[in-house]
């Protein structure tokens, strides 16, 4: 019914077109026929013990080395914040932890087991500490942080956004509860240095804390939620906050603290004395302090090596299954 | 509605000649009461034009001539679109969605659900955009058609859209008539045009048009000009084969029949011009009307997916379940560091655990949502589209190079349900057969001549183990097409030396005058050609050609015949024949006559029709030819002969003249005209006596019985449906290979000896309670001993043989279940004798009784309904009318085509689909479950793991390419390969590929890669992760955690593709690869709005880490191990059918007949493929419908000279059939 005047002319160019066979016509023919070049990968019982065969030899290798990486790594662990309350006080953290007039100092003693190559990374590791709750993780505001005061629309940061009527910079629960416990090394008699620049990534450094931003109205409130920061340093040096805003992704998190650039010896005895600040009593979380040196793969997690360990052996061993059981029946091709 | 008061309602009025003398204006009766201007529904109302007369016709505002068959305009697109597309539920789903992340208890920023959902929209909108467009360009061409239209005595040329009813049009040779027009004048002489409907109906053949009388001077623009009538006619409707009314031309009424009317769409042909009147215009026209929307169908597979989806939802609702509950109980006062000491608003308020609960469910929903695949809708549709458009339309192997028909899948919905179909319903006639008939064999007053053998019968012969010996043709046998007949006792006059010479002389006179052929081209033997309604008709006057009664020409009251030997050998003479009357053939009647006058006086009528209705209306007497025939019927029915019977019957003057008076008087009345036509002819077709009866060939289709062998072995059933003989419904179904000997069959006849006594009877009551007592007791007995069979372990395959009339009881519903399980048990079943709407019954018995996926093929308009009736409608396209094409969802060109279009499309099809779609349900579960095992350490707070950005691109890009070409290219073994083992079609039918023990371990393996992406990312990143020290925060983690999954899911794709394309590496390697581009930018950037800068520097971060390349190495590979070691096992121990085909054909290449096959059509372009196909066709195209002998599409027009209606198509019938049938079928649903 239609009078299609198109096709007549579309033809005749089709016409003219199609005997020059171009590569482009011969894959667009090999489309339309659905007969395009494509290999068959079959899994036959060859191919899936060669594969897995194949994977063992790869994956073990890689999983000593990485495991090797990870056991270089010296580690020490402590926890501290059930020790370092005084015995009166154990029934009640909370009065302890909240009352600032009780001396808040603490010494806690650490035996290296194994010669610690500098540089030492001092972390501070907290458990049972939600910083990736939904509340938490968007209380902050990048702009006001990295513009200051200038910058005002800091809605995201309630319920710390204000205080007294005037804005808090850096404002938001983030910043808010800032870790502040302190430590401080003392090898023998000599106290041991704590290098506590370049803790953070470059990148927050550089490009989200403003270099001419200053704390402002900061921990001013009648809560106070944790450490507090000298309002004389911008925001981008002001390290301890940059690691600290860097939200962790599990409940159970470290972060770093500062490195210590001597080496220490096999059986040396570190004494920490450490300011127990910060409040984890109230919700029942757990305080460690942990000096750590590095690999190149980073610190000592044993969990990577293990695992192309056991996948490279499970693959070896599912091969000689499989190649047992294709042995005793050949199927017939 | 001005107009219509000039309507009044008159007095039923007897028309034609007599109303010449007539002077009153009359008009047609209305049914209808005008009341206070108002238009009561319901009441066929007509319409008043008034020709050439543009300002009296303007008080009813008459439509104007463009037409739009776009469904949008420039106003309505967005929101009618937008409206279209939010009536799917995922998409109202992700609305919801994203207007709930615009609230503050949204964990994500609503560019999350947002921008996949606009970019899913803009895909879909640009889509029926683009289609629209397409509709709408091809409008305007039309609209824009210039068209020559009488004003002020002069052609003018205005576009098709300008036109209006009323107006005087003119129409030059193979000009399209650019409305309904009634036509006036013509520069034929007599008045007669021929015109093409082949847009239309798709048949080719000419057809006539004959003006009436009255107006067969208004040629001229100046005595056009002078035209002034009134016509009245019926209202706009969609019968394209029936029209009403009167032209009311110098106070004289003139009626009007559909040979005076010519329907926007046809074509002039062989006519230099001719003069009209606009009737109807644009929308109105019937062509127009009659684009109606066939309810469009959705897979199985789609409903299926539905139920997945469904799935979804409630696995989505007990994750929010769970995370909420879990937050209720979490919230407390002592995370001091959360701040939730002084007016917390109520998401976090630990006072209100039960709001905080309520609140985190939504929350959850919003960060949970992308567990439904948004895109999946779309993504099915684009693959379908293709699948259709490029792979079905443009296989060769379905390309029939001698009509030029390539396959068409005109719904791009199905593709999928064509691997899984169970049962094919068949058409026989034009489907299984290829509806070229020959005359066979014939006899003659009791007596058989021709010596032919059929293919049938030798399939018979040789099932019984009896060679035939290849009969030698003899050197005089005359080949023709449509005769393949020889017998020295009947050729060359022969017949005059036997006993029955009179006899053969009717019979051969029969033949040459009783039908509605035209002869055309040169009056030679050998030159002539018969434009013919069905190629038996044409069959049968060649016949008579050859015997020596040469039908040449024919005037609209004579029929000129050159008959040889009749009074002595050799002498040929031209005898003219008046014709009185034709009495036409309908699917009621199956029966035509012709009363003529010969030259020297008598006065006869010839008789042809299916055997039942000539027996009972033959005169009593001569019982031992009847019984004869009757042998010879049956005879030929066994040989899968098509046959008619001939009769004639002397009339006296006195009796005609008397019936004629009652013929005219019924011929004229302009109610029920047909059913009081065929009342009258049933007076005069009485006592008639029996000539003899016609055999004709109609040969099988090519590649039928192999298709059929073929698809048998599939496990598909194959079910024939037909209008024949019981016996040659049988003995086609044993050429086809569909019944052989060793089946056992049940045969359910009514043509029982007991049946017929009842029958004879006549009383209906009790003919319908004993038979439906004899049916309930066959197929009971028939049950029992098929269950028997079915118990015994290497029992025989069964048939069963069912005919209409007891069909008829057997569907009734308290028979309906027997049957059902009766017929599922038999392999294959024959019905025969079956009506359309009988046809759709026994199809959709089967698809809502067994709820199994059934397909139904046919060419003609009576099989119109089953295609309808079934999951897919398949029809024969370039054959005959395109009334099956348009009905159906898939049209071939021939029955053998189906293997293909089964085996291979259907099968990759669903095969693709299955792969998708679940490929879809993992992709997006597992991210969704790296994201709820998060919330479980977030302290159940709906923190979100990832960046808004990454989810919301994840659908759309990161994952979106690669699934397209599983969709497109995956092929688990070639075409070919296939076809040899059909037997692997078998899956598709038990629905092997989405089963939900499919889905299940899909599920599990999300489940499985969820836990390794979350916890081996979290677990490996805690600690620091660079040599100097320094840690990673959640944004690290969780970027690492999501490349992890991207590598992952895209290589997963590869894992499950049986053929890797080039496609596959560039879409999969792009995908990863866009991620990365991607997240380099996304990181390197900062913005000066107030974006969260959480991942910003993030993945440099990362990549200076070693970490970042030990665990991308790590986390796909164990991720994907459990999959591979899953497959491995699968395909070693449990493997699927194909996988067992690829293994054996592992070393080979891919076929090289499809390779040959390609090179050839790569030869050939479109324009030397239609020349060729041109060179092949034959002269003339078949139009038939599969009745043992009924005439579609073809007025005789000479019939209607004398005022006559054109009965009503057969097919018109059957759609009519098919709409009654259709709220039914929709209440079932």
């Amino acid at each position: 019914m239609d009078v299609d005047e198109g096709s007549g002319l579309r033809d005749s160019t089709e016409a003219h077109r199609i005997p020059r066979r171009s590569r482009w016509h011969e894959a667009i023919h090999q489309f339309k026929q659905q007969t395009l070049p494509a290999c068959k990968p079959v899994l036959t019982p060859k191919w899936v013990i060669t594969t897995f065969l194949l994977m063992g030899v790869i994956f073990i290798p890689v999983g000593l080395i990485t495991l090797r990486a990870s056991r270089s790594v010296v580690e020490i662990v402590d926890r501290y914040d059930s020790e370092c309350i005084p015995e009166e006080y154990k029934s009640n953290k909370m009065a302890y932890i909240k009352d600032s007039s009780i001396p808040k100092n603490c010494s806690r003693f650490l035996k290296v087991y194994r010669r610690m190559k500098a540089p030492i990374y001092i972390y501070y590791q907290l458990d049972n500490y939600y910083q990736n709750h939904r509340r938490y993780v968007k209380s902050k505001s990048e702009q006001q942080l990295l513009h200051g005061l200038k910058f005002n629309a800091t809605s995201t940061c309630k319920p710390q956004e204000s205080n007294n009527g005037r804005p808090v910079v850096p404002c938001g629960l983030i910043a808010w509860s800032l870790f502040n416990d302190t430590y401080a090394f003392i090898r023998g008699r000599s106290e041991l240095k704590v290098n506590r620049n370049n803790i953070a990534w470059k990148s927050d450094r550089d490009h989200k804390f403003g270099k001419h931003v200053y704390p402002f109205n900061f921990q001013n409130g009648t809560l106070i939620g944790g450490g507090n920061l000298d309002l004389s340093i911008p925001l981008s040096d002001q390290e301890d906050l940059i690691v600290w805003m860097r939200t962790a992704a599990l409940p159970s998190f470290r972060k770093l603290y500062g490195r210590i650039e001597e080496d220490l010896d096999a059986d040396d005895v570190v004494v920490v004395k450490l300011m127990n600040n910060y409040n984890t009593y109230s919700f029942g979380g757990k305080k460690k302090l942990v000096l750590s040196t590095s690999s190149w793969l980073g610190g000592k997690n044993d969990f990577l090596g293990v695992a192309y360990l056991f996948v490279g052996s499970s693959c070896i061993f599912i091969s000689i299954v499989f190649l047992l059981l294709h042995m005793k029946s050949q199927r017939s091709p | 509605m001005v107009g219509w008061d000039r309507i009044r309602p008159s007095r039923p009025t007897r028309l034609g000649r007599g109303s010449d003398s007539n002077p009153r204006h009359e008009r047609i009766p209305s049914s209808r009461t005008v009341r206070l201007g108002r238009v009561q529904p319901q009441a066929p109302g007509h319409r008043t034009i008034y020709c050439n007369d543009r300002d009296a016709n303007l008080p009813v505002r008459f439509k104007g001539n463009s037409i739009s068959t776009t469904k949008y305009n420039f106003f309505t697109f967005l929101p009618k679109g937008l409206f279209e597309q939010f009536r799917r539920v995922a998409n109202l789903y992700f609305l919801t969605i994203s207007i709930l992340s615009t609230t503050p208890i949204s964990p994500v920023s609503p560019i999350t659900n947002v921008l996949p959902l606009s970019l899913v929209l803009l895909v879909s909108l640009i889509k029926e955009a683009f289609e629209d467009w397409k509709r709408f360009q091809n409008d305007m061409a039309i609209n824009n058609n210039p068209v020559e239209v009488l004003q002020d005595q002069r052609w003018e040329s205005i576009p098709w859209k300008k036109l209006q009813v009323g107006d005087i049009v003119r129409i030059k040779q193979d000009g399209f008539f650019p409305a309904d027009l009634l036509f006036l004048a013509s520069t034929n002489p007599d008045g007669v045009c021929y015109i093409e409907t082949a847009n239309l109906d798709g048949e080719t053949n000419l057809k006539i048009r004959k003006a009436s009388e009255k107006t067969w001077d208004y040629l001229t623009p100046e005595k056009a000009s002078e035209f002034k009538g009134e016509v009245q006619c019926e209202q706009p409707n969609n019968s394209l084969y029936t029209f009403t009314g009167n032209l009311i031309i110098q106070k004289q009424t003139v009626p009007l029949t559909p040979n005076q009317i010519l329907l926007r769409g046809c074509s002039l042909r062989n006519t230099e011009y001719v003069v009209g009147a606009v009737i109807f215009t644009g929308q109105e026209t019937k062509v127009m009307m009659n684009t109606m929307n066939v309810p469009s169908k959705r897979s199985t597979l789609e409903r299926k997916l539905d139920k997945l989806i469904l799935t979804l939802f409630a696995t989505l609702f007990a994750m929010c379940l769970i995370g909420a509950i879990g937050s209720g109980v979490f919230i407390d006062r002592k995370y001091y560091y959360l701040g939730l000491q002084e007016d917390v608003e109520n998401q976090f308020d630990p006072n209100k655990p039960f709001v905080v609960t309520i609140l985190t469910m939504f929350t959850l929903i919003t960060l949970y949502s992308t567990i439904i695949p948004i895109s999946l809708y779309v993504s099915i549709e684009m693959i379908k589209f293709i699948q259709c458009a490029q792979f079905i339309n443009k296989d060769l192997h379905m390309y029939h190079i001698e009509t030029n028909t390539p396959a068409l899948a005109r719904t791009s919905n199905l593709n999928e349900e064509l691997g899984q179909v169970e049962y094919i319903f068949s058409d026989k006639t034009g489907t299984l057969t290829r509806n070229l008939m020959e005359f066979f064999k014939c006899s003659i007053g009791g007596e058989v001549y021709g010596t032919g053998v059929t293919e049938i019968e030798r399939g018979i012969a040789e099932r019984d183990g009896i060679k035939l010996m290849e009969s030698k043709k003899s050197a005089n046998t005359v080949q023709e097409r449509g005769f393949n007949f020889d017998d020295a006792r009947l050729m060359r006059g022969a017949w005059r030396n036997e006993p029955n010479s009179d006899i053969c002389k009717e019979f051969f006179r029969c033949l040459a005058i009783c039908h509605t052929v035209l002869p055309e081209g040169v009056e030679s033997p050998e030159k002539i050609t018969y434009q013919a309604a069905s190629p038996d008709e044409a069959a049968l006057v060649t016949a008579a050609k050859n015997f020596g009664f040469f039908f040449y020409r024919r005037t609209p009251t004579m029929i000129f015949v050159r008959e040889s030997h009749v009074d002595k050998m050799g002498k040929i003479e031209d005898v003219s024949y008046e014709i009185l009357n034709v009495l036409e053939f309908n699917s009621t009647r199956k029966r035509q006559s012709v009363v003529c006058r010969y030259p020297d006086g008598r006065l006869v009528l010839y008789c042809k029709g299916a055997d039942t209705v000539i027996y009972e209306r033959l005169a009593v007497g001569n019982d031992d030819i009847k019984k004869v025939s009757r042998e010879h019927l049956e005879q030929f029915g066994a040989s899968g002969l098509r046959t008619l019977c001939l009769a004639y019957r002397d009339l006296s003057p006195d009796i005609y003249e008397s019936w004629n008076e009652k013929f005219i008087q019924a011929k004229s009345s302009l109610r029920d005209r047909e059913k009081k036509l065929d009342e009258v002819a049933e007076l005069i077709e009485q006592d008639l006596i029996l000539i003899g009866c016609t055999a004709i060939e109609d040969k099988l289709q090519e590649g039928v019985p192999t298709c059929i062998e073929t698809l048998a072995r599939a496990g598909i059933k194959i079910w024939v449906l037909t209008g024949d003989k019981m016996e040659t419904a049988i003995n086609i179904a044993y050429a086809c290979n569909l019944i052989n000997n060793e089946m056992k069959q049940f045969i359910i006849s009514s043509e029982t000896d007991a049946i017929r006594e009842v029958e004879s009877r006549g009383d209906q009551v009790e003919i319908a309670r004993f038979i439906k007592e004899e049916v309930k007791k066959e197929l009971k007995r028939c049950l029992e001993e098929a269950q028997t069979y079915l118990h015994t372990v290497s029992g025989p395959k069964l048939a069963l043989v069912i005919d209409g009339k007891c069909l008829m009881y057997a569907l009734d519903p308290s028979l309906r279940v027997m049957l059902l399980n009766l017929s599922l048990n038999c392999c294959s079943v024959v019905c025969c004798r079956v009506s359309p709407l009988q046809k759709a019954q026994v199809t959709s018995l089967v698809k809502k009784g067994a709820r199994k996926i059934t397909l139904s093929i046919g060419d003609g308009a009576n099989d119109v309904s089953m295609i309808q009736a079934a999951h897919v409608g398949i029809g024969i396209s370039g054959q005959e009318g395109m009334q099956a094409v348009m009905a159906s969802d898939f049209a071939i060109a021939q029955f053998r085509f189906l293997t293909d279009l089964l085996l291979v499309h259907g099968r990759w099809s669903y095969l693709r689909l299955c792969k998708v779609i679940t490929y879809f349900f993992y992709k997006n579960l597992t991210f969704t479950l790296t994201q709820f095992w998060f919330t479980f350490q977030t302290g159940f707070s709906g923190q979100r793991f990832y960046d808004d950005w990454f989810q919301s691109l994840y659908n759309v890009i990161f994952t979106a390419l690669p699934v397209i070409m599983v969709g497109l290219f995956d092929k688990d073994v070639s075409a070919s390969l296939s076809k040899k083992y059909p037997e692997i079609y078998r899956e598709g039918i038990r629905n092997v590929f989405f089963k939900w023990r499919v889905v299940a371990v899909w599920a599990f393996f999300s489940v499985y890669q969820s836990l390794i992406f979350y916890y081996f990312v979290t677990t490996s990143s805690s600690g620091a992760h660079n040599s100097s020290g320094k840690v990673f925060g959640l944004w690290d983690v969780s970027t690492m955690a999501f490349t992890c999954v991207v590598v992952t899911v895209n290589l997963r794709l590869l894992l499950m593709c049986n053929s890797i394309t080039r496609w596959h590496y560039i879409s999969v390697g792009g995908s990863i690869l866009a991620w990365f581009c991607f997240i380099f930018l996304y990181s390197g950037i900062m913005t000066t709005y107030d974006r969260q800068e959480n991942v910003y520097f993030v993945i440099y971060v990362l990549m200076s880490t070693f970490y970042f390349y030990v665990t991308i190495i790590l986390v796909p590979v164990v991720a994907l191990l459990c999959d591979f070691i899953y497959q491995g096992v699968q395909r070693w121990f449990f493997p699927y059918d194909y996988q067992i085909v690829q293994e054996i054909h592992r070393h080979e290449p891919e076929g090289r007949t499809r390779t040959e096959l390609l090179e050839i059509g790569n030869e050939l372009t479109p324009h030397e493929a239609r020349s060729y196909a041109i060179a092949q066709l034959p002269r003339e195209l078949s139009k038939h419908t599969g009745f043992a002998f009924d005439s579609p599409g073809y007025e005789s027009f000479f019939a209607s000279q004398l005022g006559v209606y054109a009965p009503q198509k057969a097919w018109d019938v059957a759609r009519r059939a098919s709409m009654k049938s259709r709220p039914k079928i929709g209440q079932k649903k």
